[in-house]
């Protein structure tokens, strides 16, 4: 006598199944985990937004200088390049900073209060370095 | 600007920031004097630090707890390197510099590495914290010394001192030097030493190369790299040990 088929359903390990359910007994686990785990590839993006942005609009810049310069030399074009270049580095220089106070702010509002600490004292050792005249 | 994209791939790849070439590239080869070409190059460095780290932050290859943490043990050896840089023999700092370069790329070339290293910040945990912190508070007062950026002594503390994996220790480096650079630049740019005319098409260069060198780095084999950051050492070795041989020697032959 043939025994009958079970349905590809009832093969299904049931403690699989448990474990692909989220956890009843802590409701608030998992998706917090989730939440908490989004939260900081947001803050990664952010990170990597300011600094491309602020490599992509320097580059721009200097590009801008450069094909100025193919222009006729005349006093409008020369202040136009040297703001053009005055304005790429300042952006340049300011990126990484920024970087380094955007990643102080978000690691902080994670709760890492340590590295917001190490950032802000990393700006202010800068900040003296600078002001000393000392090349980090 | 083709040496700026070189130096930017170079950099990007390694994490050294690229002003070894740069340098070197300015001055012998196009006779730009060095007080110029030492701040045309520290904007490199910072340049392709902006470039190159956005896509290593984005895909999780440099570690920002590890950076900040070593960032602010760099800074403060600068500062005590810029306070006893009058005590100090530039020359010997140099010739000991050299020689553990030297021994370190050395180590790099004849070592085998594993086939195998995690390649993102969230499959390994840095060891051994003191040994990095004091490795980067060394490694900033040579930087205020001799004028070398930190990266080729920071890679191999982070890889071999700490456990870090060579490509984000790589990333991380790439990630710090940005910082470190700015303000070196800034203090060069108060004093009136950076040439924006010189500056401009090197870091067009130099981003150019940065965003191919950080595509790339993920795709290269780690032993390819690692063969690769002990040739730049070598150079490296080469440029501190003829620095402090050209301080030390008229000593020596009196």
């Amino acid at each position: 006598m043939a025994l009958p088929v079970p349905h590809p359903e009832q093969l299904e390990d049931p403690l699989e199944v448990q474990f692909q359910q989220e956890p009843i007994t802590h409701p608030d686990a998992q998706p917090g985990g989730r939440r908490w785990a989004r939260r900081a590839m947001a803050g990664e993006r952010w990170i990597a937004r300011v600094l491309r942005t602020g490599a992509v609009m320097s580059g721009g810049m200097f590009v801008a200088s450069l094909a100025l310069e193919l222009l006729p030399r005349d006093e409008s074009v020369h202040v136009a390049i040297d703001l053009l270049r005055k304005g790429a580095a300042s952006m340049l220089l300011v990126t990484p900073v920024a970087r380094l106070a955007m990643a102080g702010t978000l690691l902080g509002l994670r709760g890492e209060w340590r590295y917001t600490a190490i950032a802000a004292g990393v700006l202010a050792l800068l900040a003296l370095a600078v002001g000393a005249g000392f090349q980090a | 600007m083709a040496s700026g994209v070189l130096a930017g791939g170079l950099g990007a790849l390694l994490g050294i920031g690229g002003g070894i070439v740069l340098v070197p590239v300015l001055v012998l080869g196009f006779g730009i004097p060095l007080e110029q070409a030492v701040p045309a190059s520290l904007m490199c460095v910072v340049a392709n630090s902006c470039a190159a780290a956005a896509s290593y932050v984005e895909n999780k290859l440099s570690d920002l707890r590890l950076g900040l943490t070593l960032e602010l043990a760099t800074v403060m050896g600068a500062i005590v390197g810029g306070l006893v840089a009058a005590f100090v023999a530039e020359a010997m700092v140099a010739v000991v510099f050299g020689l553990f370069t030297l021994f370190v790329s050395l180590q790099m070339l004849l070592l085998r590495t594993p086939l195998q290293e995690p390649t993102s910040t969230a499959s390994y945990v840095p060891t051994n914290y003191p040994l990095g912190i004091s490795g980067s508070f060394v490694a900033g007062g040579l930087s205020a010394l001799l004028g070398v950026g930190g990266g080729p002594l920071k890679v191999p503390l982070m890889s071999y001192g700490m456990r870090v994996p060579f490509k984000v220790a790589s990333a991380t480096s790439n990630l710090m030097v940005g910082v470190t650079g700015a303000a070196s630049v800034a203090a060069y740019a108060w004093r009136g030493h950076l040439n924006l005319g010189l500056v401009a098409p090197l870091v067009v260069g130099v981003l150019a190369g940065a965003s191919v060198g950080s595509r790339l780095m993920p795709k290269v084999p780690t032993a390819v790299l690692k063969k690769l950051f002990a040739a730049v050492l070598l150079l490296v070795a080469g440029q501190m040990l003829w620095k402090g041989g050209e301080g030390l020697w008229p000593s020596v032959w009196r």
